[in-house]
């Protein structure tokens, strides 16, 4: 049984920031194994005494949906994963895995899929008979299939009551043309609603992308390591197959500036958004670090925009940043949530001027090293719980294509020099690269009494 | 994850009909034919009033220490007993938004952007949230930079600015959660909020802790500075430290906040609950689907030895994100119907976006509740009638013993998951001291070891009455689902795919199973209008 490091975390935390820059970002050191049929098993001893994490990330997200009229399968794909197998049907395995007492659940993004569950050590070894099974001899029959289809269509239900998915489906289906960024983790609506119709697709897209080589298991917490190895060694060492290589479609150069207007008819704060195309975040390039730092140092609680356009004239409830890591190039973005409609020449004009002095060379290199200070402490403050540590490492791993993505993307953002923030603006933050989004409180025009049936 | 743009005095007397503040009746609800089938009660049943002894006054400044060793982290967690009750009549938000000018509006030494810069660097968390009894100030740092933050933020607490421009910033932005973010933006929290409303007529629980947009209004600066005097003090507060905390940090902490006034004004007294029953509220919303919620208020907290197997119950019909439970299983799982279908065995609000229950909101007056996710809005009748169907259920017959280890075996595990954290720690550890019960998640885990289905059944049906229910529909075309709630029209249902015959053999028992709602007691109200005062 491995026990506690808190001692070691203690002290590696305690030094300051100049003497860490050799050793790990990540407190907690990653022990990696990969099976023969290429199943990468990383496994983290963590303080957490009788408990444990275990988060299994398939490298396929929406991102692999290159099929016309099939957006929004990698998301609808999680959730047939929780519909049983020959050896334990639907309803079987989450009995089993509630009586042992685990939590489980997943989700989706552009890139990855991860399959979580959090529970009690003394039930790990059956935990990872189960997983295995599910992965290896997924079962379900096309009714079963049907019915479920209904649900990712009530989960769409219920997040278009807020903008947020409106705007995201705007954003990305504007700013790109052909990648597959080009439509949300949930999909189109009008495929969504034509899934109960892709059963034997269902089948081939768990064949395409379900595979030892394409996925990654992380284990976090209170285990006995050795164990663990023979148990997985059994019950995965025998699952099989090849990911299937699909051409996803680049996303050629954008030469003009594109705009686009949604009318949101009942109550919210109008929106402004900026969206550049940018690099993606991948190991072997800073780009991902630099916009990691730059989307905080423009935008975070300290930057000039959140200054003058929240703090002082109160003209936007917030201003952010929506940036997240991606293994294509996808889009850097500032954001603002304005307090009123007439203030959006003015917020647009604080944008430019942010932006315009950045390209301009103007970078305050005491706010770079706050940045980066700001995130090295929040990421250690983040890994409290073997959840936290599990979902941080799987889910940069998927990202990144490398177990140890998030230590990389931290040893990088330590790295990021003021300089390379005005590169980068000069580089992509350009009115041609830029797609811009408003969003306006529009309430519907009333209808005649007449027009109605 | 998407991207980032990605919520028992039974006295049985014929109470005066509470007010519903928010409901306005419209007139197609008058048109309503009054036509209850022969089952239903007529006339419609009385409030039955409760009252729930007060939740225990810990002494002042009562501190919670839990040190872990080697832990490089401090968490600060100061929880006083000041909530949306305290807020005066015509003011409410007041307690809300004094806290989050405290939490955001500077001190005298530092301005707003001033305390921003000051925690940004060391990634130091500070915020304020406010409920309806209790309002929790916490923070968080790492040790390297205690000394600090230890300054701010007990300058947050003693020394706060109390600026007018912040103040009518935090207004705005209140004002506008409760216009846009509440009446707008999230049906499902919009319902919870008015199944609260529905069910505390006439009472401090009624409205939103963040405020109404008439109380808000109202608020000026003198009335923050008063109130944060009179309800940010000794005697309502309980302190919370973990993590790397020794003996002199608690003392440090305690010798500073002596200087918080020692008494607080007079506490408001509880009302009785007013017991509401067989009501509905429908809530007129441009929505492409229903959202539903219903539930009623209970004397039943964790100072009662039936609250475990009512939890227990409560947990098997449908513990909150998670899938076997028989609601989930049911309506979800074998009908499509939606995303997801719970139930709670007391009041309930998700922290963040994880699945666990937020610690530290704490209730005298508690309620039972279930959450039914946005439906189709040809299938909410169907699935209100099959919420309460399966709720019947439950109380029908004790669980097959299989089912019933599931769901205690699962609770047995899920505790243990929801106090990973120094914040849940001391969060739990706080309730108890509120509530006067040994550690909570501890008794619960052997209550569970020695309960027997037949334990869980019978508590149940001592507390869980589906007689007692009110529900919410969060709806476009309020009016025509109103009529139908008033008629009691059955609810067939029909599915795009084939099912299985036991499954339409129980639908059709669904479909006409009877909601406990009366007709006379159906409300319509424009989300518009909703919490203006």
């Amino acid at each position: 049984m491995i026990r506690p490091r808190a001692a070691l975390l203690a002290c590696l935390l305690a030094l300051p920031a100049s003497a860490q820059k050799a050793k790990p970002l990540v407190p907690y050191p990653l022990k990696k194994h990969v099976l023969k049929n290429g199943l990468t098993l990383v496994r983290v001893p963590f303080h957490s005494p009788g408990l444990v994490a275990y988060y299994t990330v398939v490298r396929v997200g929406s991102r692999n949906e290159v099929e016309e009229g099939h957006t929004g399968f990698a998301h609808f794909f999680e959730h047939m994963m929780f519909k049983g197998t020959p050896s334990w049907p639907e309803g079987g395995r989450e009995a089993l895995l509630g009586k042992l007492g685990f939590d489980e659940n997943a989700f989706t993004s552009d890139d990855v899929t991860v399959y979580h569950v959090s529970g009690p050590s003394s039930g790990l070894e059956k935990l990872v008979e189960l997983e295995a099974d599910r992965f290896r001899n997924l079962q379900y029959g096309e009714a079963t299939f049907q019915t479920e289809a209904k649900a990712v269509l009530g989960e769409y239900h219920k997040n278009a009551a807020s903008p947020f998915l409106k705007i995201e489906e705007e954003l990305s289906s504007t700013a790109f043309t052909r990648h597959t960024y080009r439509h949300t983790t949930l999909g189109f609506y009008e495929d969504i609603k034509k899934m109960p119709g892709y059963y034997e697709y269902s089948k081939e897209f768990f064949r395409r992308w379900y595979t030892p080589d394409n996925t990654l298991v992380f284990v976090v917490g209170d285990f006995d390591d050795q164990k663990l190895l023979e148990w997985a060694e059994k019950h995965y060492g025998g699952w099989t197959g090849k990911a299937a290589k699909v051409d996803i479609p680049k996303e050629p150069p954008q030469t003009a500036g594109r705009s686009v207007h949604i009318d949101w008819n009942t109550p919210t704060l109008p929106r402004h958004i900026y969206a550049w195309h940018a690099p993606a975040t991948s190991p072997s390039t800073p780009d991902g670090a630099i916009q990691n730092v730059l989307a905080s140092y423009l935008s975070g609680p300290t930057s000039p925009l959140h200054k003058d356009l929240v703090l002082t004239r109160h003209l936007c409830e917030s201003v952010g940043s929506s940036f997240s890591d991606h293994r294509d190039p996808s889009l850097f973005t500032l954001t603002a949530t304005l307090k009123e409609e007439k203030h959006r020449p003015e917020v647009a004009a604080a944008f430019d001027a942010q932006v315009k002095a950045l390209a301009s060379g103007k970078v305050d290199s005491k706010r770079v090293q706050d940045t980066k200070d700001h995130l090295r402490y929040a990421l250690l403050m983040g890994l409290e719980t073997p959840d936290q540590v599990a979902l941080q490492l799987g889910y940069h791993a998927g990202v990144l294509g490398t177990p140890d993505g998030l230590e990389l993307l931290y040893q990088a953002i330590s790295r990021v020099r003021p300089e390379q923030l005005v590169q980068f603006a000069r580089k992509h933050l350009a009115e041609k690269n830029r797609t811009v989004l408003a969003l306006t409180h529009k309430p519907p025009q009333p209808q005649s009494e007449g027009g109605r049936p | 994850m998407k991207r980032a743009f990605l919520f028992f005095l039974l006295a049985g007397c014929a109470t005066p009909e509470p007010v519903i503040k928010d409901a306005v009746e419209v007139d197609l609800v008058k048109a309503i034919t009054p036509t209850p089938p022969t089952s239903e009660p007529s006339p419609p049943p009385s409030p039955v009033p409760f009252t729930s002894k007060p939740i225990q006054r810990p002494p002042p400044m009562h501190t919670i220490a839990l040190p872990v060793e080697g832990k490089p982290i401090v968490s600060f967690r100061l929880v006083f007993q000041a909530g949306s009750i305290d807020d005066p009549q015509g003011k409410e938000g007041l307690t809300s938004l004094t806290a989050q000018l405290m939490a955001e509006g500077g001190t005298k030494e530092l301005s707003a952007p001033q305390l921003l810069e000051a925690l940004y660097p060391m990634a130091a968390e500070l915020s304020a949230s406010t409920d309806k009894e209790l309002t929790v100030f916490e923070g968080r740092v790492h040790r390297d930079r205690l000394e600090r933050f230890l300054d701010i933020f007990g300058d947050v607490m003693l020394e706060p600015r109390f600026d007018q421009a912040e103040l009518d910033r935090l207004r705005t932005d209140a004002l506008n959660a409760v216009k846009s973010g509440l009446r707008g933006e999230n049906d499902e929290n919009l319902g919870k909020v008015a199944l609260d409303a529905l069910l505390y007529p006439d009472h401090p629980y009624r409205h939103f802790p963040g405020g109404t947009v008439k109380g808000l209004s109202a608020i000026t600066l003198e009335d923050v500075k008063a109130h944060w005097k009179a309800v940010f003090t000794q005697d309502r507060l309980v302190i919370g430290l973990a993590g790397a905390v020794d003996d002199s940090l608690v003392k440090q902490v305690k010798e500073r906040l002596c200087s918080l006034p020692e008494r607080s004004a007079d506490r408001p007294e509880l009302p009785p609950a007013p017991g509401v029953r067989s009501r509905a509220l429908v809530v007129e919303k441009d929505s492409l689907s229903t959202a539903i919620s219903m539930g009623f208020s209970y004397p039943l907290r964790r100072d009662h030895p039936d609250f475990y197997p009512v939890a227990l119950a409560v947990s098997y019909l449908g513990e909150h994100r998670q899938f076997h439970g028989v609601l989930f299983q049911e309506l979800r799982e074998k009908r499509g119907l939606n995303y997801g279908d719970y139930a709670y065995a007391e009041h309930f609000h998700q922290e963040g976006y994880s699945s666990r229950p937020r610690v530290n909101v704490g209730r005298t007056q508690q309620d039972f509740s279930i959450w039914i996710r946005p439906v189709e809005p040809q299938n909410a009748l169907f699935a209100a009638r099959g919420a309460v169907f399966f709720l019947d259920e439950l109380l029908s017959r004790p669980p097959p013993k299989e089912r019933f280890e599931t769901a205690r075996g699962f609770l047995l595990g899920l505790t243990r998951l929801w106090e990973q954290t120094d914040q849940r720690r001391l969060g739990y550890a706080i309730d108890d001291a509120l509530y006067g019960t040994p550690p909570f998640l501890e008794r619960m885990r052997v209550a569970l070891e020695a309960m027997t289905p037949e334990q869980m059944h019978e508590a149940a049906r001592r507390h869980l009455a589906p007689s007692k229910l009110n529900l919410v529909f969060v709806a476009k075309g309020a009016n025509s689902l109103a009529e139908s709630l008033a008629k009691a029209e059955t609810a067939p249902i029909r599915y795009p795919s084939p099912k299985p015959p036991e499954v339409l053999e129980l639908d059709g028992r669904i479909a006409s199973h009877p909601l406990p709602v009366h007709s006379s007691l159906v409300k319509v109200q424009d989300a518009q209008a909703f919490m203006e005062e």
